[in-house]
């Protein structure tokens, strides 16, 4: 048994009720299925080239390898969902071991290559094996003489979804095929596609199709795959939005275009919140909707595992709650209360609840402002995307737009109060626009994100510091000339932060140590962290510069420490003068100390610290001196003198 | 900070002060009460041992103070400390509430008061060091004697006490109040009293008006800076390069989420329960009165086990190794291995690059900002970092940096900002988190500014997109509504609407407020939330009125059209999903063979094309029924939980069919049967679950009025239902 405290959760509360969609029954996971069309034209190899950036996979090969890399993507990010591998149009037939009402014969040349599930270190491994490794000693990668049938293939994927993701609020089918027209004349089986897809459709499942051609050929969805696919891309933000082919060419591969491709639809768009109020003024109303394509990603909590049995168990954990003689506590009886002054302070749950609810679910505009009125440090939390739609009011899409292109065109923001569910507490937003005006992506400052409004939150009075400490403004000087030069010579590849060069190294770590462990391989010792710097390269680049920067700093560093010695002198006569007048006790001013007798430690200079290292002298200081020194340098305060001694002298040590 | 403080409350509590005046419905104690209970229960709300507090009244009926008991003075009668100085909690708060009561004594002098207050704060702590005051509050009725004022002032400036005088009905012009026929008496006595704060170098004069309506104006609790990083700010690696450069910085927080206060999770105590002698073990406080106690969660653990029965078994705790979870494998570890997946990392703080102003959008920000100055006392620092912030300024750049605070800390990207303190005169580098690339969703959204057909093509002009008259609209809708000079300073400068540092977080506030009132009165209603939290909830009336104009215009231009609450038919209504193609799928199921029954494996389509083809009742209630021995089969097979899920999905998608069919109680119907079902055990074992966990808990209880008027459930019934 294990002890925990209530208050553990009370910071995780708000987090955690982001994800979920109001008055949603199904489970906000997402499950996709990828099904791969294993034909003689799929499995071809490319034309042989001396390049070394053409591509060296057949189109089934690539679509693996995306499968794979999907994979470890969702283990990473998306822990709690599935995914699954059908491979379709194989010679070998493969659905489900159990003996249930359809066996493997029910969908022929449909080979299940992974269940869909959350991936295990064996699915990673298999697909690995298959990927990297080419070993297909199953031998599925094996066309059928004839096509598989398409209807076949939904159905199949139908019962997949029915039975393995039930009530997923998210399930997708990939399908990967480079066949524009897989029945050709015949009516009846593309009827029969067409009526399973729509089955598909009442389920909830989502078609997603990656053609992929060679060449210079199309794919001519009007063949037969507009009958499968479903959507209404410019009414409902939550539909795709086209239908990409993956070819080589560009100088980019099959499989960068596939992989790029598939990367698009990694995460299911999952709303934040929907039907949003969005009120611009009083009487014009329009509805939006709320997504987060920011996230901060965090590496798993441990968790409890049973190893009593054959395979290790994840431990599902259970909470009672129990009053302080353990007696176990009803739902019914528990009451909320807040600590005041020692005691508990009660409500009851109609009045907290009236507590709580300062205003319905909104976005009110209040007004706008210049962009540049927002103070550069008012930043508290990130931003929610929203983007218009139809659902509440019929035109929000062209007002929205309306609102979009004036807050670009004349850098404004709004300012908003917003209250993002029932019961949520308002904040304040500022209304920023994303994307540019007159298109093309390639002079976005923020390619990686959709165009549209953010709502950012602006701190409180309540959320601003106050920190004790004066800096007054120090003039330009030659020394901020140099450091331009500094500057302007390491901008950032494309004069942008492209936070896709920069993987989160903890993340990639922990995984990376996951991985092996998992699938038994050896455990690495190295990682290429991207976020450290390019030391190399900034010494080759500026490193004269920085050279000469140095040396004059140094010099000028040593006029201003001599200017700051005389005027302390000139103040300490003129302190002593005072002090002569008012006999009283007094402490002396920090300002005068010098290595041999500071009295106020945490005002001792690096400088003046490594002089009283240097003649022996800081064992003349008193605790109260020392913990100062060393709470200012962030070093632990605990133990004897001789222990701070020790630290404050490593510290200046490693400091000088 | 002023860390210690102490304060002597001095309250009239004369008979005079039972009355009402000025049209107030409360008698004037009551209301100068307000301001202080409200200011008592501050100091008892931060808990701190070093915040001392007293209470002195006058006009009491007894006599009860350091002078008057000694019996060497005189004129010290009618007045009795109350609360002798000393840090206050819930039990003292009490106390005094019950001794807070309007006497039938007057004519106490209550300067008198005001030198037993003085006496006492000055025998509790002799010291200057801690900030001592004296609030007297009091209606004037009573008479002054102001023969001796000036050595009383001398006394409070000469032991350093501050004086606050807060009278109910004084006048202040300062702040627009003054009393009518006021009397003569009272004018003698109020002017008495300012000559005294006058003459006292630390003195406020007031008026109780004025103090009880800044009561709403939020006190934001300081908090004390915290240092998050003092070490060097490199470009380049120092230890390889002898050109890189390193400057000794400290890092503070400049923004931090003031989270609102948290509930804690409690019971009423029973009423046989023992005297209070246990002790909370996770609490270093000791929670006082007896009418609630804390709530402790045990946690037990389970394993799946098909040989148990409902499929499940307890395990001991002991028996568990910590571990990760790679996707659905559990990969255990020792308690010493756990930190081999954890990436090792030295506290550093280094310059990844540059980027423009431009190419930075602050919603890419992560969370909250830090704020960067050089070291105190550091020449070299303080030079070289100004420099670097002017340079940056100039070339009109930010600086990406990588900042690890620790050593073992997570790696941080910072975009550090340089702020040349030209207009707030304070120099440093303000920082923000910007996000890795695991922190991105790549979500596709159509353009905001054209239509793509199907087919490909690119519009301009359509129904989704603003033509030129709405964008004027609101260019000029948008220019109407600017806040930025919203109003004027004195120099004539135009004055920022909402200023981030003058917007209060409305529920801490709310809660603060709320929580104070209660524990001053425990009886006492919620009142409305105060103006000032919801002054910011909408747009400036002002602001409006000015703007009538331009959002007349929008809303013509707009032609917005609302969808109606329910635009549902009951039959005929035919899908109007297609597939790209815009094939009529319906038609073509249609000409196939009608379904007889709805089978299990393919449920939810079947149970959708029947509804959709349907034409009267009878096929809607066999359809329902259908589906309906579809769930209970798929309980009663489910081992354990296994089909629970689909079982909900399937219910799940009945209830949504219903709803839109406004068919309510054929639902309702079935799912009273099916929870007697669940509970009864009839479904083959023990289906609690399934009736909490995915019935319940997943939204699909019985359908009410609420939700659609037909249904005959009212939500407190389909509430008592769920349980």
């Amino acid at each position: 048994m294990a002890w925990g405290d209530d208050e553990e959760h009370r910071f995780g509360g708000e987090e955690e009720e982001e994800e979920l969609d109001e008055n949603d029954y199904k489970t906000q996971k997402d499950a996709v299925l990828f099904a791969i069309d294993i034909s003689s034209s799929m499995l071809q190899p490319p034309p042989t080239s001396d390049n070394k950036k053409a591509d060296k996979d057949s189109a089934v090969a690539a679509a693996l390898k995306c499968a794979y890399q999907f994979m470890q993507q969702r283990i990473i990010a998306q822990p709690k969902d599935m995914m699954g591998i059908l491979l379709f149009g194989t010679e070998k037939s493969k659905f489900r071991d159990e003996a249930g009402s359809r066996s493997g014969s029910g969908y022929p040349h449909c080979y299940l290559f992974t269940e869909l599930d959350v991936p295990a270190a064996e699915d990673v491994k298999k697909l690995r094996e298959l990927v990297e490794e080419g070993e297909d000693a199953d031998e599925v990668l094996v066309p059928s003489k004839e096509p598989a049938l398409m209807s076949n293939v939904l159905f199949c994927a139908n019962q997949i979804f029915t039975t393995n993701a039930a009530n997923f609020g998210s399930r997708r089918l990939f399908i990967i095929t480079d066949n524009e027209n897989p029945h050709g004349n015949d009516k009846q089986a593309k009827s029969s596609a067409a009526v399973r897809a729509k089955d598909l459709y009442d389920l909830g499942v989502t078609i997603e199709l990656f053609p992929v051609t060679r060449a210079n050929k199309g794919f001519d969805l009007s063949k037969f795959y507009d009958d499968i696919v479903y959507r209404s891309p410019a009414e409902d933000p939550d539909a795709s939005t086209g239908v990409k082919t993956s070819r080589s060419g560009d100088g980019l591969t099959l499989l960068n275009s596939l992989i790029s491709n598939i990367n698009s639809k990694q995460t299911p768009k999952r709303s934040y919140f929907s039907k949003m109020p969005f009120e611009l003024a009083p009487g014009l109303t329009i509805t939006v909707k709320g997504y987060m394509p920011l996230h901060q990603q965090k590496p798993a909590r441990t968790c409890y595992v049973w190893l009593g049995g054959e395979q290790a168990q994840l431990a599902q954990s259970e909470t009672i709650k129990v009053d302080s003689e353990a007696r176990t506590v009803e739902k019914s009886e528990i009451k909320k209360a807040y600590k005041f002054g020692g005691e508990y302070i009660y409500f009851t749950p109609e009045e907290a609840k009236s507590l709580k609810e300062l205003d319905t679910k909104c976005l009110r505009v209040i007004g706008f402002k210049p962009m540049a009125n927002i103070p550069m440090w008012a930043s508290v939390k990130k931003s929610t995307f929203i983007f218009p739609s139809e659902e509440g009011y019929v035109g929000s899409t062209r007002v929205f737009s309306a609102l979009w292109q004036k807050l670009l065109e004349s850098k404004k923001v709004g300012i908003a109060w917003f209250v993002a569910r029932k019961n949520a507490n308002p904040v304040m937003v500022a209304i920023i626009p994303s994307g540019n005006l007159n298109d093309e992506d390639q002079d976005a400052t923020t390619p990686y994100l959709p165009a549209g409004l953010w709502l950012y939150p602006l701190p409180f009075a309540d959320d601003i510091r106050t920190v004790d400490i004066k800096c007054p403004p120090k003039p330009a000087d030659e020394l901020t000339d140099k450091m331009r030069e500094v500057i302007q010579n390491l901008q950032l590849p494309k004069a942008t932060y492209n936070p896709l060069k920069y993987p989160n190294p903890a993340l990639q770590w922990h995984y990376k140590i996951l991985q092996a462990m998992a699938l038994e391989d050896d455990v690495p010792d190295e990682m290429e962290d991207l976020t450290v710097p390019k030391y190399k390269q900034i010494d080759k680049r500026v490193g004269g510069y920085l050279a000469e920067w140095k040396e004059e700093l140094a010099e000028k560093a040593k006029e201003f420490m001599e200017f700051r010695a005389t005027k302390r002198e000139l103040e300490d006569q003129d302190m002593e003068l005072v002090e002569r007048k008012r006999p009283a006790k007094r402490q002396k001013p920090a300002a005068g100390s010098t290595a041999g007798g500071p009295s106020s430690g945490g005002q001792m200079s690096n400088a003046e610290l490594k002089a009283a290292w240097g003649n022996d002298t800081l064992k003349k200081l008193t605790v109260p001196v020392l913990k100062d020194i060393l709470t200012s340098k962030g070093i632990s305060t605990t133990g004897k003198k001789a222990d701070l001694l020790e630290r404050l002298e490593e510290w200046i040590e490693s400091h000088a | 900070m002023a860390d210690k403080e102490s304060t002597v409350y001095v309250v009239d509590l004369g008979e005079s002060m039972a009355d009402c005046h000025n049209g107030r419905v409360e008698s004037d104690l009551d209301f100068g009460m307000r301001y202080v209970w409200d200011k008592i229960s501050t100091t008892v709300a931060a808990s701190r041992k070093t915040w001392t507090i007293g209470f002195v009244g006058f006009n009491t009926d007894e006599t009860d103070n350091v002078l008057a008991n000694d019996g060497q003075f005189e004129g010290y009668d009618n007045i009795s400390a109350l609360q002798p100085i000393g840090p206050m909690s819930m039990t003292e708060l009490r106390e005094l509430r019950s001794k807070v009561q309007p006497s039938n004594v007057h004519g106490t002098d209550p300067v008198s008061a005001a030198v037993v207050a003085l006496t006492m704060v000055q025998q509790y702590n002799p010291t200057h060091k801690i900030k001592r005051r004296v609030i007297l509050v009091t209606n004037g009725e009573s008479q002054i004697d102001d023969d001796e004022l000036d050595s009383i002032a001398e006394k409070f400036n000469e032991k350093k006490v501050e004086l606050v005088v807060i009278g109910i009905d004084f006048d202040d012009p300062e702040y627009g109040f003054k009393e009518e026929d006021k009397s003569t008496h009272k004018k003698n006595n109020e002017n008495a009293l300012q000559q005294l704060v006058d003459k006292c170098n630390d003195g406020v004069f007031g008026t109780m008006q004025q103090a009880v309506e800044e009561l709403s104006i939020p006190r934001i609790k300081p908090v004390r800076p915290f240092k998050a990083y003092d070490g060097p700010l490199t470009l380049g690696d120092p230890s390889k390069y002898p050109s890189a450069i390193s400057i000794h910085v400290e890092r503070y927080f400049k923004t931090k989420r003031a989270p609102p206060p948290s509930a804690s999770t409690v019971v009423v105590n029973n009423g046989f329960s023992q005297t209070q002698t246990f002790k909370d073990e996770d609490e270093d406080v000791e929670m006082g009165g007896a009418e609630f106690s804390g709530v402790k969660q045990m946690r037990s653990y389970k394993v799946n086990d098909p040989d148990a029965p409902g499929g499940k078994r307890d395990v001991d705790f002991e028996e568990l190794a910590k571990g990760y979870q790679y996707g659905r494998t559990v990969v255990p570890f020792g308690e010493s291995d756990l930190s081999i997946t954890k990436y090792s990392t030295q506290k550093s703080f280094t310059i990844i690059g540059f980027i423009p102003y431009d190419s930075y959008n602050p919603f890419i920000n992560m969370g909250e900002t830090g704020l960067i100055v050089p070291q105190k006392m550091n020449e070299e620092a303080e030079l070289g970092l100004s420099a670097f912030i002017h340079a940056l300024h100039e070339v009109e750049s930010y600086a990406v940096a990588r900042y690890v605070a620790k050593d073992d800390a997570q790696v941080q990207i910072l975009l550090l900002k340089p702020n040349p303190g030209l207009e707030d005169d304070f120099e440093c580098l303000y920082d923000v988190p910007l996000p890795f690339a695991e922190d991105i969703r790549s979500y596709q959204f159509p353009p905001l500014d054209k239509v793509l057909t199907v087919s490909g093509n690119v519009l301009k002009e359509h129904r989704l997109l603003p033509n030129d008259e709405l964008k004027d609209a609101m260019s000029d809708f948008v220019d109407a509504m600017d806040l930025s000079n919203y109003d004027v300073d004195e120099e004539g400068k135009p004055l920022d609407y909402a200023p981030v540092d003058e917007v209060y977080n409305p529920i801490i506030h709310r809660m603060n407020q709320a929580i104070r009132a209660r524990a001053i009165d425990p009886e006492s209603s919620i009142g409305p939330p105060a103006e000032i939290l919801l002054r910011y909830s909408k747009p400036p009336k002002k602001l409006l009125d000015k703007a009538k104009h331009e959002i007349g215009n929008l809303i013509d231009a707009a032609e917005l059209k609302k969808v109606p609450e329910k635009a549902k038919g009951r039959f005929g209504r035919k899908d109007t999903v297609k597939p790209r193609s815009g094939l009529d799928i319906d038609s073509l199921l249609e000409s196939q063979p009608k379904l007889a029954t709805i089978s299990s494996e393919n449920a939810i389509p079947e149970f959708k094309r029947i509804l959709r083809e349907a034409n009267d009742d009878e096929t809607i209630e066999r359809a329902v029924k259908q589906m309906g021995e579809i769930v209970r089969k798929l309980i009663k097979d489910s081992f354990a939980d296994m089909l629970y899920s689909r079982a909900a999905e399937n219910l799940g998608v009945m209830r949504e069919k219903l709803l839109e069919f406004e068919e309510p109680m054929l639902y309702n119907k079935f799912l009273r049967a099916l929870k007697k079902s669940l509970l009864s055990g009839e479904l083959n074992g023990d289906r609690r679950e399934m009736w909490y966990k995915h019935i319940v808990g997943g939204g699909l209880g019985l359908i009410t009025n609420e939700e659609l008027d037909v249904s005959d459930v009212t939500e407190e019934e389909a509430k008592e239902f769920a349980k």
